[in-house]
């Protein structure tokens, strides 16, 4: 490496030699790769600006600087238009692709539309208005393949239809109800028969839902993006086939492509699931109440479910195979399902369902689940009007033609591997959301990526879309909010020495007066010690965790540490001030417990 | 409460649609849906060319249409009862015959089925138009089975109503309005 002043004035050179040059390739003059490349470029009538590294004595320095800059350290390096293609094969490539010529302006094919985005959800929806907005001519398509039982809903994806927006709604609706308990405390009468009405709830929900789909429709309308309500999959490079409900087929071709297919919820596989069983894709959709109900599965879907449905007053049972919110902080995710538990909700944990059959037809039925246990060979059986499997989601990327253009996708989970900009393999596919492999499941992170890949296709930016430090929450009886690190994942990245956690129970104001769950909300920080203990988690478990989490997480992305925590002033009387007054480490073992203000 | 809810005009996108929801009447859809599936039958036996092609993709999804007690109602002109007025739009097809081409002038009500003002302006169009003696009719348009059709009509919120007469929109409202509102809107519709 050279000295780091010589590094700069170098690393100037090199990005001066790309920015003014239509096409650069750094070569070297023995190389047969470097020619193959200055051939294909002499095909094309292209004048180029070649470098040869051999014949200079800085040459070693500037391979340095590219490898720096671009992670190759081979020959040729090729730059078009400034943008970096990479070495022979991927040049090649882009030219079979037709990205090459699409950079250097000579694009000898024309498409239908600049963009294609397949997938009508959060991101889908946003990349393509935002390309639109910058001038391009888009088009989003659209289909949802209903559910086993038939359900089916519009434009606008997971979170709008069977996510976020009804979940939090339903979580709302039980909240309520422990209002309305809390309020006996705090002097309102109200006679004791309080029931809860299923489809008031509902139809006030997809009501609410309908409405959104139609927004979503108006603003393609008045961004002008393209819309079909079809199911889309490629058919050769550029081009896909678009079916519609009728079964009618038609072409497009686009220079670009943004998958945003999205997921669906996985079934068991075992007999009786698709037939008896239902999934989120369902649950919100249900005519009936669902009555008593097996919730199968501990992700966040299934004990946010298992939660509101306690809370409209069911009984519910959440069978677990192994472990509550994989991949959250194990301390948190215990909590949060200790307090499910202490409020009604049972857990049959190391049980996986084996077989389900139908006793009686009915709105609801009933049931009857035989499971297994995960360690020996004891099998039990239940009686349940319904049962909800949440054992994860599926990636919809195996059935929309992708071998047909070559992208690859995670044969092991069906996900797509992409670059830190969401390209693929084939440099004219892009994928956002998520079907991305090792990417955050989020609606506003598909949202983000989705419009920073529209600007830096059309727009000229270069902003990339950071995955790190998002906040989110899950919706449990007992929220729960984070940013940053799980605990035990800061113990594996900076070591158990390195890491300091402050921790606090608390009780929130209201929960005094009426009376409940003492010493069952949580707050707790871990900091990197080797970092002027720089907050690199940030954990909440209780009411308005999203509200609370979302602040902080602000903060997070600005550099907190303890230290600019301490010197914050809470606000009081709030559940958010804790976290200005965090003393306790967990190491010491002291006691975290509080009374009073 | 109840300012809460007379508050609330119309649904636009992202708004939380009225809950009270008070329906049209059930019998009177089925007598809708006899007439829309009659008016395919004249067509038929008086070909055109132009419907031709509507005619026939419609006579083979439904073959029970020709049942022949429902020939003879082609025209508005000869419907006796008030009840025929009002009529739901199928496709784009039938929207360019009982709306563009109609020689009355219509009122074309987009409606969806989460909007609670919706439910409430509906049934009271249906009232005043019925009062017109034949002078007007009325399509409503369910937004989210013929998305196509508000789209192009530039609806954005619901309810939305256009004035079409001679297959121009002439005039246009959306939200709420009450019957002396409405009647005024009609009646310029359908002029002196």
């Amino acid at each position: 490496m050279p000295p780091t002043g010589s590094g700069e004035q170098l690393r100037a050179r090199v990005q001066s030699l790309i920015d003014s040059n239509r096409v650069v390739v750094f070569s070297k003059s023995y190389c047969p790769y470097c020619v193959k490349v200055k051939d294909l470029f002499k095909t094309l009538n292209v004048e180029i600006n070649s470098i040869e590294l051999d014949l200079m004595d800085e040459g070693p320095n500037f391979q340095a600087v590219l490898m720096e800059m671009t992670g190759q350290k081979t020959v040729p390096n090729v730059f078009v238009n400034k943008t970096h293609i990479g070495g022979c094969d991927k040049t090649m490539q882009a030219h079979d692709d037709g990205v090459l010529q699409r950079l250097l302006g000579i694009c000898t094919e024309s498409y239908d539309y600049d963009l294609i985005v397949i997938g009508g959800g959060s991101g889908g929806l946003a990349c393509s208005k935002e390309a639109a907005s910058l001038g391009k001519k888009v088009m989003v398509l659209d289909y949802v393949v209903p559910t086993p039982k038939g359900t089916k809903w519009g434009l606008g994806g997971t979170c709008v239809n069977v996510g976020c927006i009804p979940k939090k709604l339903m979580h709302q609706a039980a909240t309520l109800g422990m209002s309305l308990k809390d309020s006996k405390n705090f002097g309102w009468e109200y006679e004791d028969k309080v029931t809860h009405n299923w489809s008031t709830m509902k139809d006030a929900i997809s009501n609410y839902i309908g409405s959104l789909n139609w927004g979503y429709r108006v603003e393609l309308r008045n961004k002008n993006v393209a819309y079909l309500n079809s199911y889309a999959e490629f058919v050769e490079p550029h081009k896909i086939k678009a079916t519609n409900a009728r079964g009618k087929e038609i072409f497009h071709t686009a220079a670009t492509f943004v998958l945003a297919t999205g997921e669906r919820p996985r079934y068991l596989g075992i007999p009786g699931d698709k037939e008896y069983c239902i999934t989120s894709d369902d649950l919100f959709y249900l005519s009936y109440c669902p009555g008593k109900t097996l919730v199968v599965g501990a992700s966040y879907v299934a004990l946010e479910c298992a939660g509101f449905l306690a809370g409209l007053g069911l009984d519910v049972t959440v069978m677990v195979r192994s472990i509550l919110l994989r991949g959250f902080d194990q301390e948190m995710a215990e909590k949060a399902g200790a307090y499910m538990e202490e409020h009604g909700v049972k857990f049959i944990r190391k049980f996986v369902p084996i077989k389900v059959e139908q006793l009686e037809e009915g709105t609801p039925g009933r049931l009857k689940v035989t499971a297994k246990s995960t360690e020996s060979n004891e099998v039990i059986e239940g009686e349940y009007n319904t049962v909800l499997i949440a054992v994860g989601r599926d990636a919809c990327t195996r059935k929309i033609g992708l071998d047909k253009v070559g992208v690859q996708i995670n044969e092991k989970n069906g996900k797509i591997p992409v670059n830190d900009e969401e390209q693929t393999n084939v440099p004219y596919i892009y994928a956002i959301g998520d079907i991305l492999d090792g990417k955050l499941e989020l609606t506003p992170v598909a949202i983000q990526a989705g419009k920073l890949l529209a600007r830096r296709l059309f727009g000229g930016s270069s902003v990339k879309c950071d995955y790190i430090n998002v906040c989110t929450t899950v919706f449990t009886p007992l929220e729960y909010g984070c940013c940053g690190l799980s605990e035990e994942k800061a113990i594996e990245l900076f070591g158990e020495e390195n890491i300091e956690v402050y921790h606090s129970l608390f009780w929130p104001l209201e929960y005094t007066v009426a009376g409940r769950d003492h010493n069952k909300c949580y707050s707790k920080i871990i900091c990197n010690k080797m970092d002027n203990e720089r907050v690199v988690g940030f954990h909440y478990l209780g009411p308005n965790a999203g509200e609370v989490t979302q602040g902080y997480g602000a903060a997070i992305k600005c550099g907190l540490t303890k230290e600019l925590l301490e010197t914050t002033i809470g606000i009081h009387p709030t559940c958010a001030e804790i976290f200005t007054t965090l003393s306790v480490t967990k190491r010491s073992g002291a006691d975290i417990s509080q009374r009073g203000c | 409460m109840v300012l809460g809810k007379f508050s609330y005009r119309k649904c636009f996108q992202r708004s939380s649609p009225e809950k009270s929801c008070v329906g049209a009447g059930g019998c009177k859809m089925t007598l809708r849906i006899l007439f829309r599936r009659a008016k395919v039958l004249p067509l038929r036996i008086l070909p055109s060319s132009l419907h031709f092609s509507c005619v026939s993709a419609v006579l083979s999804r439904s073959p029970s249409l020709l049942h022949p007690y429902l020939t003879g109602r082609h025209q508005p002109f000869s419907i006796s009862s008030t009840r025929w007025v009002t009529f739901s739009i199928q496709d784009g097809e039938d929207f360019s015959e009982r709306v563009l081409n109609s020689q009355l002038p219509v009122l074309v009500d987009f409606h969806a089925q989460w909007c609670g003002p919706c439910k409430i302006l509906g049934p009271r169009l249906e009232k005043m138009v019925a009062k017109q003696n034949g002078k007007v009719t009325m399509a409503k348009v369910d937004i989210d089975d013929h998305t196509d059709l508000a789209i192009e009509y530039g609806v954005s919120a619901v309810p939305t109503v256009l004035a079409v007469k001679n297959g121009n929109v002439i005039d246009k409202f959306v939200g709420i309005k009450d019957e002396d509102q409405l009647d005024a809107f009609i009646r310029k519709l359908i002029g002196p």
